[in-house]
């Protein structure tokens, strides 16, 4: 029964997978072009960031004619609403890549300790597992799994708070002060990304159960959290 | 009676566009109606005035408007059914394939031969399945492979399935959405190139209602379909084209007119007139 419909929606979260999967690529690109200092990968970090935006809008466009045209109800309304906002997540993340790659061309010439450098590829890695469980919990209806994106974000989160730390640290040079704000950015995106995932997890709850709620209450951490 | 004699071109090429999920460019499209100015009035009342549109091969075009804006009088005029109204009068052009049906010599059955018309109540006749689905090629002298032709039929119209072991029985024990597929069958039983389907759903549950929706998007890859529907959202659901026709009144007539048509797409998320754009949200009509 309504297979065009059927069809439709299939499209749209096939699309969303796909966009995703670009995503984690651009992490992955991003955090390359960060650690080999890698001037011409950043840039490819950059341009690719078209691709993305190219599903973003025809996700766009997708659920504007589902919803115009095939009047969702019930759990197909809650999937297209899902699908809306994931895709905006997602993009957004996208969006974070393109500012960690363009940072990583502004880095001044200094030889920081490499802790700063594993410290984001520990942070990178976590962020790209947390992309990974938000997609699958989607494609899966896991809720489980879902629920498990707040756990690795405060892993994140920590990573983060430590990364500060130890900027705090660089001293006074110039060039490492320099060094520090932009690692302070770079971060700061890896640290957004990780809060995208978990909104993603969210969505994937809202879809399952019908009820909007958030999985962590940012506006009442503990004192100390960033 | 009806005959073989047809005056209307029939073998135009198949356009390859039944996996396309959009309606092809307009460059691309194949006309197959180009309607001209039509204006019909029954007796001193004008039903629909000004109407210039084109209808596209394998494609299903829709006309939505609320009750009384002439739009049942349009599809009527698709294959002359209004001439079973002795009070009609009908004014303008309709060019089927680049020949005016309303022309001097054309046999109107020769025209519903080509454009088949369903309506919309189930109207099989009082006879067995298998007899509904004959009729026509009987009528016309298609007797050969009549068997086949009528599986064919049933087949294409998503009811052999559920048929095929009472062919005998009266096509009055089917159901209300089955008699509505039956009736689908019947009509290109004789293998139209046009098919107007008149309010198809309205008598019909929802279940059955997704059915024909299905059905017609199956079958726009062998014909093309033009539907009349009050129900909005079906317009949408189902159609590449929609066309909104709404009734002007001023100075003492009242007419309907063909007010937007463009694609599906465009006529439910942006549509150019204000009175379109009222309609399909529910704010008139």
């Amino acid at each position: 029964m309504r297979s065009t419909f059927q069809d439709d929606l299939n499209l749209l979260e096939t699309t969303l997978q796909e966009e995703g999967a670009l995503v984690l690529r651009a992490l992955r690109g991003a955090l390359n072009a960060l650690e080999q200092r890698d001037h011409e990968l950043a840039d490819e970090v950059i341009a690719f960031d078209d691709d993305v935006d190219d599903r973003y809008i025809r996700i766009e466009e997708g659920v504007q004619l589902l919803l115009a045209r095939q009047t969702p109800v019930a759990t197909d309304l809650r999937l297209v609403l899902a699908i809306l906002h994931i895709n905006l997540h997602l993009e957004r993340m996208a969006d974070y890549c393109v500012t960690i790659a363009k940072l990583s061309k502004l880095v001044p010439d200094v030889e920081p300790s490499p802790r700063f450098v594993e410290g984001f590829e520990e942070m990178g890695s976590r962020c790209e597992e947390m992309i990974r469980i938000a997609l699958d919990s989607f494609g899966d209806r896991d809720l489980e799994r879902a629920e498990s994106l707040v756990e690795l974000d405060e892993l994140i989160d920590r990573a983060n708070r430590r990364v500060v730390e130890r900027i705090l640290e660089l001293g006074e040079a110039a060039a490492m002060r320099e060094y520090g704000l932009r690692m302070v950015l770079v971060s700061r995106a890896l640290e957004r990304i990780g809060d995208h995932a978990v909104d993603i997890g969210e969505q994937v709850a809202y879809l399952l159960t019908a009820e909007f709620r958030e999985f962590t209450d940012a506006s009442h951490k503990t004192a100390g959290e960033v | 009676m009806m005959t073989d004699d047809v005056t209307i071109p029939i073998d135009v090429a198949p356009v390859e566009i039944a996996h396309e999920r959009r309606a092809p460019d307009t460059a691309q499209r194949e006309v197959v109606f180009d309607v001209r100015d039509l204006a019909v009035t029954y007796g001193s009342t004008t039903a629909i005035s000004g109407v210039n549109l084109e209808i596209y091969r394998n494609l299903i075009t829709a006309m939505i408007g609320p009750s009384g804006c002439g739009k049942s009088t349009f599809i009527r005029c698709l294959n002359r059914m209004n001439d079973l109204v002795p009070s009609a009068k009908i004014e303008g052009q309709v060019l089927y394939h680049g020949q005016n049906i309303y022309g001097d010599g054309v046999d109107p059955f020769a025209v519903r031969r080509r454009i088949g018309m369903v309506f919309q109540r189930p109207n099989p006749f009082p006879k067995s399945i298998y007899d509904n689905v004959a009729w026509g090629p009987r009528v016309l002298g298609m007797k050969r492979g009549l068997d086949e032709r009528v599986e064919k039929a049933l087949r294409r119209a998503a009811l052999w399935e559920e048929v095929n072991d009472r062919l005998k029985r009266s096509a009055l024990s089917l159901s209300g959405g089955q008699q509505q597929r039956l009736c689908i069958a019947r009509a290109i039983a004789i293998e139209p190139e046009v098919l107007l389907l008149d309010e198809p759903a309205s008598a019909l549950d929802p279940i059955a209602t997704s059915a024909i929706e299905d059905l017609m998007h199956d079958l726009k890859r062998e014909y093309t379909i033009v539907i009349v529907t009050h129900n909005m959202q079906q317009a949408a659901r189902v159609a590449d084209l929609t066309a909104f026709f709404s009734l002007e009144v001023g100075e003492g007539r009242r007419s309907g007119v063909l007010v937007e048509y463009d694609s599906t797409d465009k006529i439910f998320t942006n549509p150019t007139d204000q009175r379109t754009e009222d309609y399909v949200t529910g704010r008139f009509g």
